[in-house]
C-alpha cells in the first residue's frame, strides 16, 4: 500500500495550489520518487550534526540556512557542501526568493539533486507542501460504484453491474444534488479518518445509461450538477430483493463498510422494480447527518419503548 | 480464476468502440470479468471501468474472470485484443 510519487509528476500535479515554484538546478534528478510526506530543515546538518539527517525528504532552506551558508568562508562552504551533497539528498528547495549560490548550484547539478526557489515564505510554503504531499501520497483504491453528493453527504453506491447505479444517481441529479463520478471511483485515504472519492480525471462527469450510451451530466444538467471530490460518508449496497434474505427493518445496528481500513457507515438496500430508490437514499443521507449529530432514531425509539413498557404504559 | 496476459497492439488503442467489444462479450457470461493494468483493475462489464484504464498500444494488459465460463471469457477477451479487434464482432 505504500505508494511513492516521482517528484516531476508532483510538480506537475498540485492542483489548486501554486507553490510558485522554479528549477534552478539538478534537472537530471527528477525522476527521482518522493516516499514520505514530511519535509527536513537542514540547519543541524549543514551545521555538522549528521545523525537522523533525513535525506530522503525534501530539504527546506529558509532564512536561517541561507543566512548560515552565506557567512561561511569559501573553503568552509566547500566542505559543508561536500559533506551535504555525499548524501543522497532528494530536492532541495529555498523559499522567501532566496536563491542558492554559485556553489550550491554545481554542486546539485553534479550530484543530480533538482533544487527550486519558491516566492512563498517559510511558512506558508511548508505547509502548502505538506498538505499535498500527503494527499499525493495518500493510499488509493479504485472502487466499482457511482459517487454522488446528497445533501451535503458523500454517497458511495455500489451493486452489482446492471443493478441501477447510475440511473438512481441520473434521479438524484435531476432532483438537484450533484454527480462526482460513475462507475470508476478513485478513493483516498487522506486522513487517519478521512476517505475523499473523485473520478478518474479521464472519465470526469461522464456517466453510461444503458439505451442512451455515454452521457456528459455537466453539459446536460450543469455546472451546479457536478462537483469533482467529496468525503466518503455513506456506502448504499444497492442489491437485487431476495426473498430468503433477512433485510434490516429496524436499524438499530450501525452496519460498517471497511475501504483502506478506514470503517464507512454502511446499508444495504434491495431493490425491486417500482421501489423508488433515490428516494430511499435521500433520506439515508439525511439520516447520516442526523447520526453525525448523535441522534439515532431506532435506539431512542427502542429506549421509549422499553421505557413504557416498565410502567406499564400501553400508550393509550 | 483464469488468467491470460495480453499486449495490445491496436494503434489507436482501446477507445470507445473496441471497450464496447470487451463489455460485450464480458456480458455474455456471469461470472466477474477483469482487465488490470499496471494493478489497476477494471470491471469488463463496464464501459467506463474499460475507457478509465486509458489503454495506449503497447499496454501489457491481464485479462482474469471467475466463475462460470471463465476460461472460455478469457479466451474471447485475450483474441480479440490480439486480433486488434478485427472480429466479426459488428453481428454481435
Amino acid at each position: 500500500m505504500e505508494r511513492t510519487v516521482q517528484l516531476k509528476n508532483f510538480l506537475d500535479d498540485t492542483g489548486i495550489i501554486d507553490l510558485q515554484m522554479r528549477l534552478v538546478a539538478g534537472s537530471a534528478g527528477l525522476d527521482k520518487e518522493i516516499r514520505v510526506a514530511e519535509i527536513n530543515r537542514p540547519g543541524l546538518t549543514l551545521a555538522g550534526f549528521y545523525d537522523f539527517f533525513a535525506y530522503d525528504r525534501i530539504q527546506i532552506f529558509g532564512l536561517g540556512e541561507c543566512a548560515y551558508l552565506g557567512q561561511l568562508e569559501p573553503e568552509e562552504k566547500t566542505n559543508v557542501l561536500r559533506e551535504f551533497f555525499s548524501y543522497d539528498v532528494l530536492c532541495c528547495i529555498f523559499t522567501t526568493d532566496k536563491e542558492p549560490d554559485q556553489l550550491f548550484i554545481e554542486y546539485a547539478d553534479h550530484k543530480g539533486v533538482p533544487v527550486f526557489v519558491t516566492k512563498k515564505n517559510t511558512t506558508n510554503f511548508t505547509s502548502s507542501l505538506i498538505y499535498l504531499l500527503n494527499e499525493a501520497l495518500a493510499p488509493s483504491l479504485s472502487i466499482h460504484g457511482t459517487f454522488v453528493d446528497v445533501y451535503g453527504v458523500g454517497v458511495l453506491l455500489i451493486g452489482s453491474s446492471g443493478v441501477g447505479k447510475s440511473e438512481c444517481a441520473l434521479e438524484l441529479i435531476e432532483r438537484g444534488h450533484r454527480f462526482i463520478a460513475d462507475d470508476v471511483v478513485i478513493i483516498k485515504r487522506v486522513d487517519e479518518s478521512i476517505l475523499m472519492g473523485s473520478g478518474s480525471p479521464l472519465l470526469k462527469h461522464h456517466m453510461e445509461i444503458r439505451g442512451l450510451g455515454i452521457i456528459n451530466v455537466r453539459d446536460i444538467f450543469g455546472i451546479r450538477s457536478v462537483k469533482d471530490r467529496k468525503r466518503v460518508e455513506l456506502v448504499v449496497n444497492l442489491e437485487e430483493w431476495d426473498a430468503n434474505k433477512l433485510y434490516d427493518r429496524l436499524g438499530l445496528e450501525e452496519k460498517v463498510y471497511r475501504i483502506l481500513d478506514i470503517d464507512v457507515s454502511n446499508i444495504v438496500v434491495p431493490v425491486r422494480p417500482g421501489r423508488n430508490i433515490p428516494i430511499i437514499v435521500e433520506t439515508a443521507a439525511l439520516n447520516q447527518r442526523l447520526k453525525k449529530l448523535g441522534i439515532y432514531t431506532a435506539q431512542e425509539l427502542d429506549k421509549n419503548i422499553k421505557e413504557s413498557l416498565k410502567k406499564g404504559d400501553t400508550g393509550e | 480464476m483464469t488468467e491470460r496476459e495480453v499486449v495490445v497492439k491496436s494503434d489507436a488503442g482501446v477507445h470507445a468502440r473496441p471497450a464496447m467489444m470487451i463489455v460485450r462479450a464480458a456480458m455474455k457470461y456471469p461470472c466477474e470479468v477483469k482487465l488490470i493494468k499496471d494493478n489497476v483493475e477494471a470491471d469488463c462489464k463496464s464501459i467506463m471501468s474499460v475507457l478509465g484504464l486509458a489503454i495506449i498500444s503497447g499496454t501489457r494488459l491481464i485479462v482474469r474472470a471467475d466463475g462460470e465460463g471463465e476460461s472460455e471469457v478469457v479466451d474471447t477477451i485475450a483474441a480479440m485484443i490480439e486480433n486488434n479487434f478485427k472480429s466479426n464482432e459488428e453481428s454481435a
